[in-house]
């Protein structure tokens, strides 16, 4: 994990309110698993914190992540040329983890939520057979369709059907599941399609391993401040950033 | 190289710069990042008697130059603090505080006792605004800051009691008086300022515990007065805080009369804040003559 002035190397807009931006580091970090996030700054002196963003690609020394605007640091981020310098802090948090035998998985994203899994998909491509179920809101909002490709088979849905069939990616993925028999299920999304998700599993007595990565409004990205905690099923808190983002999805409260 | 070294009640800091409590932790996470055994001293997380799970979520927001956090005073209790996190700060070589909360006055005469010749300080958080039934009342009104600190220091047999005062008062000269009356070894503040940021989509606070401590270069100007007007107040010495990002504000709060200093929104913001603070303290006074920290504390004059 280390601190580091990034430049920028492309910044584009890339669906509806989406951005991606490249970053090229002075030096390399060591190993980026799939699902790990980073910690980027807004380059001023009047946002302090950094917003947390799922890694989508690595590239050698470059490190793709993609966000959405949402208030005034996205937007100032957004405005970022090539050539800027930003502080980015890297990498951070668990990630998945996936364990040596598994060889079939269930990709189920929504919305930004995809953004961390193709991460996955690239670090794991030729290696696992993967069926990804992505929904977004509507034609507007599908990107990084060409990495989402990378999937052995892949369903798009949107909210209003104006891409691929009506629907979200839940539903999608119960549809086909009993043909489909993962090891291991990844997810990422809302959190009302996370709690979905653990909902259908539990009500259809479906044991497979599930892991989801969370959101959460974060303070220090490292686990020193116990801003972005979750409950555990067991009663307790765990920190999103440095425990997480990724758990078993029968371990947190969603 | 200035000698940066300081010292508060006979305990000796190998430079002015403290982290804050709560911004933190124990200091293991950001042993991961660089030996943190460079700063002067640690004040932990908030620790109470029994383990805490704090506040829902969120629990931040960002305001222009502040953060705004009501964590609520989530710990894993005193006893593990004891048993887990003491023996791994003791081997790192840099000053341990101890920062306390409770809900009841037995709570703080508990944990003190509890602590007392286990770590080098004992902070009094009396100012947290975050747990409804604790700490806000105590460090508002004198009468119940000095009560507390009496109680409290009465405990603290072999450590120094440092109590950190609330910025949300009628007089900050008052309240820092009022602890020394009480017994106080030292001072610290500002704790973080009440606030509350709105999300105008939603017409809700972000924070689910609707307001939150607002810390960050924002509320230096605040702090720094604060600081001035405490530290002249007493004849115990002070420890800054509020705002905190770079030597140069350091330093401008030891000329306001603190002999030392606490970081605590900087640690988010740079990850590397506080070994950055101790070298820039470094190069100002070496690039203006000075040999010695200890020279520039409680300096600065007002205009006539």
């Amino acid at each position: 994990m280390k601190e580091l002035i990034a430049t920028v190397k492309s910044n584009n807009l890339i669906a509806e309110n989406i951005y991606e931006i490249t970053l090229t580091l002075p030096e390399s970090v060591g190993y980026i698993r799939g699902g790990q996030f980073l910690n980027l700054a807004v380059g001023d002196k009047v946002h302090l914190l950094k917003r947390p963003l799922g890694i989508v690609k690595v590239e050698e020394n470059d490190v793709t992540v993609c966000y959405q605007l949402k208030g005034e640091g996205t937007h100032i981020i957004s405005e970022k040329k090539v050539g800027d310098k930003l502080s980015v802090l890297l990498p951070l948090g668990n990630g998945f983890v996936i364990p040596e035998n598994v060889k079939n998985v269930a990709v189920i994203g929504g919305g930004v939520g995809v953004f961390p899994l193709i991460s996955v998909l690239r670090e794991h491509a030729g290696k696992i057979n993967f069926n990804s179920y992505i929904g977004f809101r509507n034609k507007n909002a599908v990107c990084l369709l060409d990495e989402l490709e990378k999937s052995n088979f892949l369903t798009v849905v949107t909210d209003d059907g104006s891409v691929g069939k009506k629907g979200n990616a839940v539903s999608a993925y119960f549809e086909d599941k009993n043909k489909v028999k993962p090891d291991l299920i990844i997810a990422c999304g809302p959190p009302i399609m996370l709690k979905v998700l653990k909902q259908k599993l539990i009500e259809s007595g479906d044991k497979t391993p599930c892991l989801v990565s969370l959101e959460e409004r974060m303070g220090c990205g490292i686990g020193a401040c116990l801003v972005c905690v979750c409950k555990t099923t067991s009663g307790g808190n765990t920190r999103v950033c440095k425990d997480g983002p990724v758990f078993d999805i029968n371990e947190v409260e969603l | 190289m200035a000698n940066l070294s300081v010292e508060l009640c006979g305990v000796k800091f190998k430079n002015p710069v403290i982290a804050a409590s709560g911004t933190y932790g124990f200091g293991r996470e950001f042993d991961e990042i660089y030996d943190i055994s460079k700063i002067g001293g640690l004040s932990t997380k908030g620790l109470t008697l029994e383990p805490r799970l704090g506040n829902p979520v969120p629990r931040i927001a960002e305001g222009p130059s502040v953060i705004l956090n009501a964590v609520g005073l989530q710990n894993p209790g005193v006893e593990h603090f004891i048993k887990y996190d003491l023996p791994w700060l003791k081997e790192k070589g840099t000053v341990i505080i101890a920062n306390v909360a409770g809900r009841t006055l037995e709570d703080y005469e508990g944990i003190c006792n509890r602590l007392n010749g286990l770590v080098d300080m004992v902070e009094l958080n009396i100012s947290c605004p975050n747990v409804r039934a604790g700490g806000m009342a105590l460090g508002i009104r004198p009468e119940n800051i000095e009560e507390v600190t009496q109680i409290t220091k009465k405990q603290l047999t072999k450590t120094p009691l440092i109590v950190k005062l609330s910025p949300n008062v009628e007089s900050i000269a008052t309240n820092a008086k009022a602890a020394e009356r009480g017994g106080a070894d030292c001072i610290s503040l500002i704790n973080t300022l009440t606030g509350m940021v709105i999300d105008i989509e939603k017409r809700k606070p972000i924070i689910a515990n609707n307001t939150g401590g607002v810390s960050g270069a924002g509320i230096k100007p605040i702090a720094v007065r604060m600081v001035y007007e405490a530290s002249h107040a007493v004849n115990i010495p002070v420890i800054g805080m509020g705002g905190i990002m770079t030597g140069e504000d350091a330093i401008e709060f030891m000329m306001a009369g603190a002999t030392a200093v606490q970081v605590g929104t900087a640690n988010f913001y740079d990850v590397n804040a506080m070994p950055k603070i101790i070298n820039q303290m470094d190069e100002w006074l070496n690039k203006h003559g000075i040999k010695s920290v200890k020279e520039i504390i409680k300096t600065a004059t007002l205009n006539g």
